[in-house]
């Protein structure tokens, strides 16, 4: 589905993210992992095109895609929910949601992709006439995935999409991911802070520490490392 | 003349010179709204629509239609060619862009005045007689311009409201960088609100003409309305451009016919002086949000 090969993206002299490789085979949950400022969202960014890579190569469907504008990104089946979930906060929930459908014209298509995330989430329905950015932080979240999906991506990032939500919350998004995942068969990256959810998620994990991957393997595996534990998980 | 009589007048002259207000304050907001540009040369878009119009329809006896159509046209293409040149450089540098706008303003001025001289030329009117109603008269030539300006601002709220090009507007300017990610090109949005913000000008100039004369100078005092009419209603609210822009001609029309034309400016500045005291985000506006 993505692989990113070595990649460096700069903030004008500061260096975020070095020489990163990664893959996302056809259906997986990847998980990025680290603390914060170790390069995730830049990461999401270099691959939606919202940033310019200065070095290294990201191919979608073993097509290079470093030139390809962000707003032409998403039609090449690439969706993003960003970090801190950025709904237009002045436009109805149900309008949110039209303007993720932006690059899907067809409406009969639109209407049935509309419904299914009614089906994910379905607190959304009432709340379609209502501003998004009255919305409580974990109806904003469902609202930025949403916005996702009505793109009807093949991959999509999820940037934090746990951060600042309730547990009981986090659990519901959380079991929405893997469903999104399961029935669609959607490939997935997901960006967490709260590692112990991204690793339980996840097929395949990478580690990133000050711009670089430091650890990647399967999820299982990497909840099990003493260092990750140590380092991520508190224990 | 029965006071009945004066007041209706005073009324219809407050609606039609409020809703021409309306025009403009919508386009200067829509432009600020998204390419965070504020557009002193707004009022010279209007300028040059109420100009081709008169050259057009007055001067050159071109039927209404294709007056209409082609002073706006051209204007819009106008703007197109300006936004290319000079303003898509200032795009979100506010300062910058407001003094290039300026210089913008006085380059259309002059350029006017070089082509088309400084004397004011009237355009005959587009329809004649009074609509009567209980024993008062109201003109048409009046009614027309108010009920021109209602159908563009209804219009201009389905496309903003209720179309994939309206929502792409609202996302980008709410967003822009998000807008992007959604698949809409910002390169297109700009320039496309910005020249349907210059062909909202246009129309109010071409709605203009046959009632005002036209000069190279009329751009001005519309452009300072559509600033104030803004600040009054809340920078980025439709809404508060139509209280905003209805408020102030009424204001100026009772002023103007009861007391003086000067007590009327004043009375303007008043008003935005305790909105901005008193509700510095505007009538309608929204406060700034929290980063
Ligand atoms: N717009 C920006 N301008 C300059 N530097 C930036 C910018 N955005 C991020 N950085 C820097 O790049 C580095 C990586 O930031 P990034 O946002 O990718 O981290 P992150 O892993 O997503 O962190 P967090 O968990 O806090 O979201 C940081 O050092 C950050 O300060
Ligand atoms: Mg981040």
């Amino acid at each position: 589905m993505l692989e990113v090969r070595g990649i460096s993206v700069a903030y004008g002299a500061l260096s975020a993210v070095r020489n990163l490789s990664m893959t996302v085979a056809d259906g997986a949950i990847v998980s990025l992992i680290g603390s914060n400022g170790a390069g995730k969202t830049t990461t999401m960014k270099a691959i939606i095109g919202l940033k310019a890579v200065s070095s290294g190569e990201i191919y979608l469907d073993g097509e290079r895609v470093e030139g390809v504008p962000a707003s032409q990104r998403v039609g090449r089946g690439i969706a993003l929910s960003p970090e801190g979930r950025r709904v237009f906060p002045q436009m109805s929930v149900l309008d949110n949601l039209l303007v993720g459908a932006y690059s899907q014209r067809d409406a009969a298509q639109q209407r049935k992709t509309l419904d299914q995330i009614y089906g994910y989430f379905p607190r959304l329905v009432e709340r379609r006439s209502q501003m998004a950015g009255s919305l409580s932080g974990g109806e904003q979240q469902m609202v930025a995935i949403g916005r996702a999906l009505m793109a009807r991506p093949r991959l999509l990032l999820l940037d934090e999409p746990s951060l600042g939500l309730a547990p009981i919350i986090v659990d519901e998004i959380a079991r929405i991911i893997v469903e999104i995942n399961r029935d669609i068969g959607m490939s997935i990256i997901l960006v967490e802070q709260n590692a112990k959810l991204a690793l339980n998620l996840c097929n395949e994990a990478f580690v990133l520490e000050t711009g670089a991957v430091a650890l990647s393997g399967k999820g299982k595996e990497l909840l099990a490392s003493d260092y990750v534990r140590r380092a991520y998980l508190g224990i | 003349m029965s006071m009945d009589f004066i007041l209706a007048q005073t009324v219809v002259n407050g609606l039609m010179v409020g809703m021409i207000y309306v025009l403009m304050a919508i386009g200067f907001t829509m432009v600020f709204g998204i390419m965070r540009i504020v557009n002193f040369a707004h009022g010279e878009f209007y300028m040059i629509g109420a100009f081709l119009f008169a050259i057009l329809y007055g001067s050159n006896g071109m039927p209404f239609a294709v007056s209409v159509l082609l002073a706006i046209g051209a204007t819009a293409l106008l703007g197109l060619l300006m936004e290319r040149v000079v303003f898509r450089r200032f795009r979100g540098n506010e300062l910058n862009g407001m003094i290039a706008s300026v210089g913008v303003a006085l380059i259309l001025q002059n350029s006017a005045l070089l082509l088309w001289g400084s004397s004011a030329r009237t355009v005959p009117p587009v329809v004649s007689g009074v609509l009567s109603v209980g024993g008062i008269v109201f003109p048409w030539s009046r009614l027309v311009v108010i009920i021109g300006a209602i159908v563009a601002v209804v219009s201009l709220n389905l496309l903003i409201g209720h179309t994939r090009i309206g929502r792409a507007m609202r996302a980008v300017a709410q967003d822009s960088e998000i807008a992007q990610v959604q698949g809409i090109r910002v390169d297109v949005i700009f320039p496309a609100a910005f020249v349907l913000g210059v062909s909202l000008a246009a129309f109010a100039g071409v709605l203009m003409a046959p009632v005002l004369s036209v000069s190279p100078f009329i751009g001005l005092a519309p452009t300072l309305k559509a600033f104030v009419i803004v600040v009054i209603g809340g920078l980025g609210s439709v809404p508060g451009a139509v209280v905003g822009g209805l408020l102030i001609g009424l204001i100026e029309s009772f002023a103007g016919t009861f007391v003086s034309a000067s007590l009327s400016e004043i009375l303007q500045f008043l008003v935005v002086i305790g909105v901005v005291l008193l509700r510095p985000q505007g009538l309608l506006g929204r406060k700034e949000r929290e980063a």
